[in-house]
């Protein structure tokens, strides 16, 4: 009963003062903390949806980098700024795992998540090397052989998380070795330093094209249509999603309508066609998830982030 | 090829594409020449622009920054010894004292020249041999990492100045404050002491600017009324010689191609820069010369040496992303950024699917090569009338861009506690006579080295492979001849010291 009053009260509150505010954000420029460092994947793709969303709400959206400890120096600034929607940020799997390994206090609940806009398939890539060229050459020789398979990955970083759900889920063991950024991993594989890294197609592409490195599985729920010879996971036994989303978050305690508005204007630069093709072009997929498609989303992924937390930790 | 060469020069040669590019020019040069104005930071401010650009328009633009960039530096380190960017800490060393030695025009014209010859011999080698010298970068593992790193570091022994422990010291200094912050392999906090400033580590340009900058001006301050330059910075009388210089730069020409090659090759390894070319550089020409001592002391061949190596990294920072899409710094990867925004996909195909486009960037780099030349020789006048305002406003002026700066940097407040604390330790370094180059080179190679070992560990456990890689076993042994080298002439110097005090004892 309480809660009801509650909720109605609520809801009055916001049929008052709500309108107002919502139909007028954003009144002025909004800044995006985009968390990393510029000339990056979470860089460019958001500095195209703030383009977007500048063009869409009339207002201007500066992008400030605030690079730092994989993220966490920015968000951990963003968390103290007022929750009034003109400072908002972004985050991806990388925060989850940073939580997961101890490294900050905050996760994905710690803000208010409005929207899922991009999503970058990601593939295990090979070296071309005279133990393997396919995904199950791979894992039989990594089976013969533990350990033996040289795997590049940001250490406790997203790569090394899908390098963990690989390890997990085909029996296999990898040894790490720790590279920063896709651009140091690719080169490392076609130097021949690492046998196998995550990859996409921005940054592998033309190498596998090239035949100087392969693309062995991808890991989304159906096949690219950029790599369409590429088999999904789901298609070699095991269903594992592997892609870096990227996601538009407020700070807690932004007002509900706020949040609305955002997510609406979201959805809107979303459909912007200029923008889906700039996004598609750097590599990534626009996507659209909601406030609570996005939400339950972040929540499946963290659980499976806790279960094999154990194996990045180290 | 021609066809594509044509087809590349079309759109470079467009008058729209030229006006912006000297807009670039002049914006480049200007951001480097401020202390705490870094070229990533002018570069990305022109990356929303280039969405609207056409691809090669674009990249054209952003080039003639990054060009402009590399010799902006010079401006303030000849003028008020402060390095205007991580590039140019060498160039203080002999372009600054010729410029208090009455010659700052001198000293401008030698490193402008410098930079143009460096980026044009630069540009030559990445048009020549890109593909190749960027499948040997490619090849260079963790371990020939570490062994350069490890040559790199023993040019300490040509920064120490006036005492060869005083420079060591400093040097193990600067390797302990990188240190400081999140490991760089698992980013895990290391004597951070639970603090928020300290968390994200000191990061490298704030320690330049705080080394550097603060305590250079602090001693401005100090020595204010003393000066007999009645305030200002640098003497009145100039003159430039344009000419006359530029067939003085051509009068050096194995010290010039030297440089500029250590600038290709340094440039052509991902992650490696402007900062280490112009180090390295500078470090070669001091040791092959007939006469070391007149290093530091404002010789041409300093000024020389350090400007081509740093500006010859442009062109050796594109090899390995025109070859093979590989960026090699923050700088590379907006540049890549900015062409897989139209849709170009830029990989080991990039030569061969859009031919035009490469071709173009070639053109485009000397293109904005001359533009600088010209941007430079004009406004040059300009740049030294600066120092003719009094110090008590250039000074504060200085500073205050610094402290910007250092912001605009990362945008962390912290960071500017981090200034005062580390500006600081400069002066105080300074002020005992420490030499401050060496704690600058451990800062900037001590990650480096760090997460190259670690890796090198990480792929293979075993020791021995650092001396059986062919390339890392001779980086490992010329940084034991360097070693050698520097013991014999510390010795050599010693004696003849020795001579002198004991012939002064005979009178």
């Amino acid at each position: 009963m309480f809660r009801k009053i509650a909720v109605a009260a609520g809801l009055m509150a916001a049929a008052i003062a709500g309108p107002a505010q919502a139909q007028d954000y954003p009144t002025k420029p909004i800044e995006f903390i985009v968390p990393w460092g510029p000339g990056g994947g979470s860089d460019t793709q958001m500095r195209l949806v703030a383009q977007g969303l500048a063009e869409e709400t009339g207002q201007a959206v500066p992008v400030i980098n605030m690079p730092g400890v994989g993220g966490n120096v920015g968000l951990a600034e963003f968390a103290k700024r007022p929750a009034d929607g003109y400072t908002i940020s972004q985050i991806h799997e990388g925060l989850l795992i940073s939580n997961g390994t101890g490294i900050t206090d905050l996760n994905w609940d710690s803000f208010m998540p409005i929207a899922l806009v991009t999503s970058s398939p990601q593939y295990l890539t090979l070296s071309k090397n005279d133990n393997f060229s396919t995904f199950e050459e791979m894992v039989a020789y990594a089976k013969e052989h533990p350990g033996a398979v040289r795997a590049g990955v940001t250490l406790a970083g997203v790569p090394h998380l899908h390098m963990a759900m690989i390890e997990d889920a085909f029996d296999i063991q990898f040894s790490y070795v720790g590279y920063e950024g896709t651009g140091q991993r690719i080169r490392a594989l076609v130097g021949g330093n690492i046998d196998v890294a995550i990859g996409d197609v921005s940054s592998a592409g033309q190498f596998v094209e090239n035949g100087d490195l392969i693309f062995a599985a991808v890991g989304m729920p159906e096949r690219t249509a950029e790599e369409p010879d590429v088999r999904t996971f789901k298609e070699l036994g095991q269903d594992l999603d592997l892609a870096v989303t990227r996601g538009v978050v407020l700070p807690k305690g932004t007002p509900q309508d706020v949040a609305d508005a955002l997510e609406a204007h979201l959805e809107k630069v979303m459909q912007n066609e200029d923008v889906r093709t700039k996004i598609k072009n750097v590599g990534s997929e626009p996507v659209f998830l909601g406030q609570d498609a996005y939400k339950a989303y972040l929540g499946k992924l963290s659980e499976t982030v806790n279960r094999l937390v154990g194996k990045l930790a180290g | 090829m021609l066809d594509a060469f044509l087809a590349g020069a079309h759109q470079v040669f467009a008058f729209d594409t030229l006006i912006y590019m000297l807009i670039g020019s002049v914006a480049g040069i200007v951001a480097a020449a401020i202390p705490g104005f870094t070229v990533t930071m002018a570069i990305i401010l022109t990356l929303p622009l280039t969405f609207a650009m056409d691809p090669l328009q674009g990249v054209s633009v952003m080039l003639s920054v990054y060009v402009g960039g590399y010799t902006g530096g010079l401006i303030s380190a000849a003028l008020l010894g402060i390095p205007g960017t991580p590039s140019s800490v060498a160039t203080t060393f002999d372009a600054y004292p010729m410029a208090r030695g009455g010659e700052p025009g001198r000293a401008l014209s030698l490193g402008v020249w410098s930079s143009f010859f460096g980026t044009i011999i630069s540009t030559i080698i990445l048009i020549v041999a890109a593909p190749p010298l960027a499948l040997i970068a490619v090849k260079l593992g963790p371990w020939e990492y570490f062994s350069l790193i490890v040559f790199a570091l023993t040019i300490v022994a040509s920064l120490v100045g006036n005492s060869l422990m005083r420079g060591l010291i400093a040097g193990v200094i600067g390797l302990g404050l990188a240190t400081v912050g999140p490991d760089p392999m698992m980013g895990r906090p290391r004597l951070t002491f639970d603090s928020d400033i300290l968390m994200p580590g000191l990061p490298f340009l704030i320690v330049l600017i705080g080394i550097f900058a603060i305590s250079q001006l602090m001693g401005e301050v100090e020595d204010d009324g003393k000066s007999e330059t009645k305030g200002a910075l640098i003497p009145d009388v100039i003159e430039f010689k344009t000419w006359a210089v530029m067939r003085e730069v051509l009068m050096h020409p194995v010290n010039l191609i030297r440089s500029s090659l250590i600038g290709v090759f340094i440039g052509a390894l991902p992650g490696a820069g402007g900062s280490i070319a112009n180090l390295l550089a500078y470090d070669q020409a001091k040791r092959s010369s007939k006469t070391p001592e007149e290093f530091g002391k404002g010789t041409p061949d300093g000024v020389i040496a350090s400007e081509a190596g740093n500006s010859a990294t442009a062109g050796g920072g594109l090899i390995p992303m025109i070859a093979l899409g590989i960026p090699g710094s923050a700088v590379d990867a907006i540049l890549m950024a900015a062409l897989m925004v139209h849709g170009i996909s830029v990989g080991p195909r990039l030569i061969m699917d859009n031919a035009d486009l490469a071709y173009g960037m070639f053109i485009a780099m000397i293109v904005a090569s001359l533009m600088m030349l010209v941007v430079c020789v004009l406004s040059m006048r300009l740049f030294l009338r600066v120092t003719d305002i009094p110090k008590q406003f250039i000074v504060p002026t200085v500073m205050i861009c610094c402290v910007i700066g250092a912001f605009a940097l990362n945008n962390r407040v912290t960071d500017l506690y981090l200034l005062g604390a580390i500006g600081l330790v400069g002066y105080g370094l300074k002020s005992l006579d420490y030499p401050l180059a060496p704690l600058v080179l451990g800062v900037i190679l001590g990650p480096i080295a760090e997460t190259n070992l670690r890796r090198a560990l990480m792929s293979d456990g075993d020791w021995t492979v650092f001396f059986t890689r062919p390339i890392s076993a001779v980086l490992l042994a010329a940084a034991l001849l360097s070693v050698i080298f520097s013991i014999r002439s510390v010795l050599k110097m010693r004696k003849k010291n020795r001579a002198v005090t004991d012939e002064q004892d005979g009178d």
